[in-house]
């Protein structure tokens, strides 16, 4: 092998370079281009005018404007929301399917369908579901002595009708994360635990979950990287409203690039998220790096 | 961890029933609402019996070029990944075969480039196809499409190579081969499985996006997400349309699931479960 690479270590490179530079045509050059555009007035009516200039204009503006700072703290809390509900659910019926007993394949298989839905039919189906005076949700929950309530019209609800459709599509994704790390345990610590006489739940807390924390981490890692950049539920579900009770970061971009047409506030708002997914990915990577004997 | 004993597994499987209940009843309502009558649509308690009805299916191709659509959303996601699977796959197979200490942050690098926000570089490509006369074209999706699916079939396709065994690469070499033809008779056929996944993943992803087809294509391009969206706009919401059109949508993920459910883990959790 050592042969292969030495003579050729000049043609991978080459083999390497087209999707380099695809790569980094389609995504650092746009990044740096919304750099450029956060610093420059725009308005689409002069396409090909030259930008005027304005300095940190655009990034003073939305750093001091209350409805900026709302749209980061409407998407962190929905991310606390998610991600909390995603873990706890996950991780509970990672617990279910991971039992040594018939079925258990064929369950997990069909748990993994949402996940593979696009965004938009995830936000038509919820939508048919929340859909005021006619939707099934309120009639389900009335069996249950709840409701009813107006779900994507109230500001109590707008928030929760948005996380319980991203909840529905992703828990399965920390399901089968988890289910993975626990079907790569080694049985001995158990078999141990058990023998000194502790309760199941015993077990899992001291046995189990230091075990998978680790993945647990990355996992919820990822969800946080895609809730941050959740657009489509929302899009179909509220359009950030009612009000700006689910305005999130990404609708903020699309109504200042689109809407108004102030595609350099708005490129100063992606310039603000660029850097906040940035550390997020960082942690990520770091997540991954972990002591290969703990995992 | 032992078989569970009687008890606890009549309990596994009440839980895990009302589990499955709760997350496959909206998949049921996309498929029974796409063929329910309208006047029973949201009747309470639902029909559970009723006679199918195709005048959705026929409502949705008749009332918009649904077909013409489908073709674009088809043409999108084949071309991205064809392109993406052959960049891809030659970028994998070098980052697997070079060592070198930084080679692990050139592949999180390629990794990070799919985990940015979409929405913060629409801006720019909305203003550089408009310049380049590439908006509203399948062009322009494949493009971008590409930017998400490079990464994701690289990061499968490593995984894929560095498994294959060296001998027979050293074997081929000895023989005479050229790197080239080591990669495409010897290596390549050896990872197909991989192939096959990663083009899974690329055709997925580009069937079911949304934004970019939102904001970059017009009545020429339209992909099938954006038509579907297009029946709630209007003042009266047509859900037979909306649920019809859906299911067509979802039909290639769920063969997915089905049929290769053990590669999700791998493509989806990005090396964070081995």
């Amino acid at each position: 092998m050592a042969y292969i690479r030495k003579r050729n270590r000049k043609i991978f490179l080459i083999f390497m370079m087209p999707a380099v530079l695809v790569l980094f045509g389609t995504t650092i050059y746009p990044m740096l281009y919304a750099g450029y555009l956060s610093f420059r007035s725009y308005d689409l009516a002069k396409l090909f005018v030259p930008r005027v200039y304005v300095g940190w204009a655009n990034y003073r503006e939305i750093l001091s404007s209350s409805e900026f700072l709302h749209t980061l703290i409407v998407t962190f809390k929905l991310m606390a929301m998610t991600l909390s509900v995603q873990l706890v659910l996950g991780v509970g019926i990672a617990l279910l399917v991971t039992q040594r007993l018939p079925g258990m394949g064929v369950a997990r298989t069909l748990l993994l369908i949402p996940m593979m839905i696009s965004p938009v039919i995830v936000g038509l189906v919820w939508l048919f579901l929340y859909f005021p005076e006619l939707g099934y949700l309120n009639y389900f929950l009335s069996f249950l002595g709840l409701g009813p309530y107006a779900w994507i019209t109230s500001t109590d609800w707008a928030l929760w009708a948005i996380a319980i459709a991203d909840i529905w599509q992703w828990t399965p994704f920390v399901m089968m994360g988890t289910a993975a790390a626990l079907t790569n345990l080694s049985p001995e610590p158990f078999e141990a635990a058990k023998l000194d006489g502790n309760s199941p739940f015993d077990v899992f807390w001291r046995v189990t979950l230091p075990q998978i924390r680790p993945v647990l981490i990355s996992l919820m890692f990822l969800r946080a990287i895609d809730a941050f950049k959740i657009y489509d539920i929302i899009f179909v579900l509220t359009k950030g409203g009612p009000g700006d009770t689910t305005e999130v970061l990404s609708m903020f971009i699309y109504r200042q690039s689109f809407t108004f047409w102030r595609m350099g506030v708005g490129a100063a708002a992606s310039f603000v998220s660029l850097v906040i997914i940035v550390v997020l990915i960082t942690l990520f990577f770091k997540s991954l790096n972990r002591d290969p004997h703990q995992a | 961890m032992n078989r569970p004993n009687r008890r606890q597994a009549v309990l596994v499987y009440l839980l895990l029933a009302v589990v499955l209940i709760v997350f496959l009843t909206p998949i049921y309502i996309i498929a029974s609402s796409s063929v329910k009558p309208t006047p029973i649509m949201f009747q309470k308690p639902p029909a559970m019996v009723f006679t199918p009805t195709f005048e959705h299916y026929t409502q949705l191709f008749a009332t918009r070029p649904f077909a013409k659509f489908m073709l674009n959303s088809l043409i999108a996601a084949l071309g991205s990944t064809v392109f993406s699977l052959t960049f891809g796959s030659l970028a994998a197979y070098a980052i697997s075969r070079i060592r070198h200490k930084r080679m692990n942050d050139v592949a999180f690098w390629i990794l990070s480039m799919r985990m940015f926000p979409p929405i913060a570089v629409v801006v720019p490509y909305y203003i550089i196809f408009k310049a380049s006369g590439l908006l509203d074209t399948p062009l322009a999706l494949i493009i971008i499409y590409s930017t998400a699916n490079i990464p994701l079939t690289v990061w499968l396709m490593k995984g894929f190579f560095d498994e294959v065994p060296r001998a027979l690469e050293e074997a081929a070499a000895i023989d005479g081969y050229g790197l080239l033809q080591i990669f495409w008779y010897v290596t390549l056929p050896l990872a197909a499985p991989g192939l096959a996944v990663s083009a899974v993943f690329c055709f997925i992803f580009s069937w079911n996006e949304f934004i970019f087809a939102l904001m970059l294509t017009g009545s020429n391009a339209q992909t099938v997400t954006v038509a579907v969206m297009s029946f709630w706009s209007s003042d009266a919401v047509q859900w037979g349309r909306i649920m019809a059109g859906s299911f067509i949508i979802l039909i290639p993920g769920v063969i997915f699931v089905l049929t290769c459910q053990r590669w999700l883990v791998r493509g989806l959790t990005m090396g964070s479960v081995k």
